[in-house]
């Protein structure tokens, strides 16, 4: 086993030697912390997507939620120029902030229907480290600021070539789709299967005859998670706002709105309620107060008198 | 903490920049932040500002040291930040608002409530509402200096160093809550990367495959995956045990039918013997000569079978005729019990010692005295 992973990783270092003149090379370490009062849900999906991550760094809580300057301090002490953050709100919201380390930019998520690994049961499964090919909607190429979501999560959920502890194969796909404003995250297995003995009925595609007989398909591997953009700052955890999302609704704003719908209810029953009397005391039913009816002669206490 | 390579160190040295000076000097600018960050939004806003391009500069300075940054970057950069500056001015005459990362726009989430979701509220319950639009922030420029700044040149890497795969075509999700179709849009988009993707690998001569024999840790554990397993053999063992229970109760409610029927059957075959046996006696009734040769006729079953019944209805007592005789049936009812003039002189049972009570008993005159005795 050892001789294969060697013979595959010399080839990739003599390969690695070409691109050195001049391009920058893709060189990524994540830090990976939460906030202090995140669930265990929270909790999972940080482990899951750390497992994905094998040139993440894992680190304890952060004490504060109003200081993040200060996880520049600690990508620096890591050695790291990404910084996954999960920050949970009330224990119960999850925002997740994503910066390139020193000097930004840095993107504000506010997470929602997030499903860990374990709680899924898909059956997908794929080695730990193994670097992911990424898949991205052309939509993300639209707008700048899309364009700058797809460049930090190329940065952060790819796995640079010769990481610490990538693997050689490629057994899996992370897809990143924009729909309705947000972007839909999953995680899929490539399942290689022998291609089934009819090459009439296939003869047509001339790529899968490059593909060496073999039918791809995909198993859902999980996490899942739905991301939807808040804010984007020019520096890390700093600087000033260079984008925000004017569709965004805090889940805050959707409780609130919520109980003032109910507030609204009970006002409009009190309101009903004194037309009521109003109403009552018009027509003089009113023991007290209201309008008076004047005496009628035919009245009995009139008649009797 | 500065772990550099020695050729970036020795550029390092040879330039003069002393790193802990430059972390100080960061830390103390963090605090002057923070102070300021109590102080009154407007004069944040200048200062953060200023402060931003001193960052700007800085970080140039330090990639300059790093020697990563390259010409083609920092142009764009001086351009650049006349966008940002008149961007910023605007959106912060429009609203003063504070770029301090969370607890600012946070705490203003709780009062902003865009318009367009008070549409379908009453009348009556917007009433108590502060309606707040949230102001669109899209600094196109900054956006795209802050792109560029950290962008990896794609185009020009191999495929294997970044691996990321962008659809030809955006894709097209009608109903986001339509989870089968949005989940097959994302399997489509994802199957259609990895297709591209193998072709290139195969292209660079990049390992995609992995051998049957390679064996490492998964990102689930083989108990993780012992417990997917087990849930899908109880789902399948919970489906095949529902299944079986239909099947039985529809069984037994079939079961029920065909016992009723199997009942019906008997009833009716029983009846056909009898009708059978009906039939027989009425012939047997027509021609009694021929009784011997009858019974040769006929099947031994059926003589046994009516055998039994004949002998019973011919020894059984006529009942109908007792009780006729008893309480009468048909003729004159009344005085039957009474005495007539031949019953009357009807002496047979008369007998003049019994009338006059002495019974035979009595022993003679001689054996009497002898008793006495």
């Amino acid at each position: 086993m050892a001789s294969v992973y060697k013979s595959l990783s010399k080839t990739a270092g003599q390969k690695d030697e070409a691109p050195t003149n001049g391009i920058k090379k893709n060189k990524q370490r994540v830090l990976i912390l939460s906030s202090r009062g995140i669930t265990y849900r929270h909790r999972h999906l940080l482990n899951d997507l750390a497992s994905l991550l094998p040139h993440g760094r894992k680190d304890a809580k952060l004490d504060t939620k109003s200081k993040l300057y200060q996880l520049n301090e600690l990508a620096e002490l890591y050695n790291c120029n990404n910084v996954f953050f999960f920050e949970a709100r009330k224990g119960k919201d999850l925002y997740l902030w994503m910066s390139k380390a020193p000097n930004g930019p840095t993107v504000k998520f506010h997470m929602q229907n997030l499903h860990t690994m374990e709680e899924l049961h898909f059956t997908g499964n794929c080695l730990k480290g193994s670097r992911p090919i990424l898949s991205f909607d052309a939509t993300f190429d639209s707008e700048p600021h899309l364009r700058l979501l797809k460049e930090l999560f190329l940065h952060i959920f790819g796995v640079p070539k010769g990481a610490r502890k990538s693997k050689p194969f490629i057994d899996h796909v992370m897809g990143f789709t924009l729909a309705d404003g947000k972007v839909w995250i999953r995680n899929y297995q490539i399942s290689e299967t022998e291609k089934a003995l009819n090459p009439a009925a296939e003869e047509g595609s001339a790529k899968k005859e490059k593909n060496k007989e073999t039918e791809v398909s995909l198993v859902e591997i999980g996490p899942r998670f739905v991301l939807t953009p808040i804010v984007i700052q020019e520096g890390s955890f700093g600087g000033p706002i260079i984008y925000e999302n004017k569709e965004f609704v805090s889940p805050n704003q959707v409780r609130s709105e919520i109980r003032l719908k109910k507030a609204g209810r009970y006002n409009a029953r009190a309101e009903q309620g004194i037309e009521r009397l109003a109403k009552k005391g018009e027509l003089g039913l009113r023991s007290t107060g209201g309008r008076v009816m004047p005496k009628d002669a035919l009245d009995t206490a009139e008649l009797f008198a | 903490m500065v772990t550099k390579s020695k050729l970036k160190m020795a550029l390092v040295a040879e330039q003069g920049v002393d790193f802990k000076k430059l972390n100080q000097k960061k830390q103390q600018k963090l605090a002057r932040k923070e102070k300021k960050g109590k102080s009154a939004a407007e004069g944040e806003w200048e200062d953060v500002e200023a402060e931003g391009e001193e960052d700007d500069g800085e970080s140039a300075d330090e990639e300059e040291v790093e020697g990563e940054s390259d010409d083609e970057a920092e142009k764009p950069k001086e351009i650049d930040f006349a966008g940002i500056d008149e961007s910023d001015s605007e959106s912060s005459d429009d609203e003063g608002e504070g770029i301090e990362g969370d607890g600012a726009s946070d705490d203003e989430d709780d009062e902003d409530i865009p318009m367009s979701d008070l549409e379908d509220l009453d009348d009556e319950e917007k009433e108590d509402m502060i309606p707040h639009q949230r102001l669109t922030i899209n600094n196109t420029a900054a956006l795209t200096a802050a792109l560029k700044r950290i962008a990896l040149p794609i185009s020009k890497l191999p495929f294997s160093e970044h691996q990321s795969i962008t659809t030809s075509e955006p894709v097209k999700i009608e109903d986001v809550s339509d989870d089968l179709n949005r989940e097959l849009a994302f399997y489509a988009q994802s199957l259609s990367a990895v297709q591209e993707a193998r072709g290139l690998f195969k292209k660079e001569g990049v390992p995609f495959t992995r051998p049957t024999d390679y064996f490492a840790e998964m990102v689930k554990a083989d108990e993780h995956m012992a417990k997917i397993k087990a849930k899908l053999i109880d789902e399948a063992a919970g489906k095949k045990a529902s299944a079986d229970a239909r099947k039985q109760r529809d069984l037994k409610k079939f079961g029920k039918q065909v016992q009723v029927a199997k009942l019906q059957e008997r009833q009716k075959e029983t009846k056909q013997t009898m009708d059978k046996i009906k039939l027989l006696k009425r012939k047997r009734q027509g021609a009694d000569t021929d009784t011997t040769n009858e019974a040769d006729l006929f099947d031994v079953a059926l003589e046994e079978e009516t055998k039994p019944s004949r002998g019973d209805r011919e020894n059984r007592p006529n009942k109908r005729a007792k009780k006729d005789a008893k309480f009468g049936h048909g003729g004159k009812k009344r005085f039957g019990k009474s005495g007539d003039a031949a019953s009357t002189g009807d002496i047979r049972g008369f007998s003049s010692r019994k009338m006059k009570g002495q019974t035979k008993t009595r022993p003679g005159k001689a054996r009497r005295a002898g008793a006495r005795k």
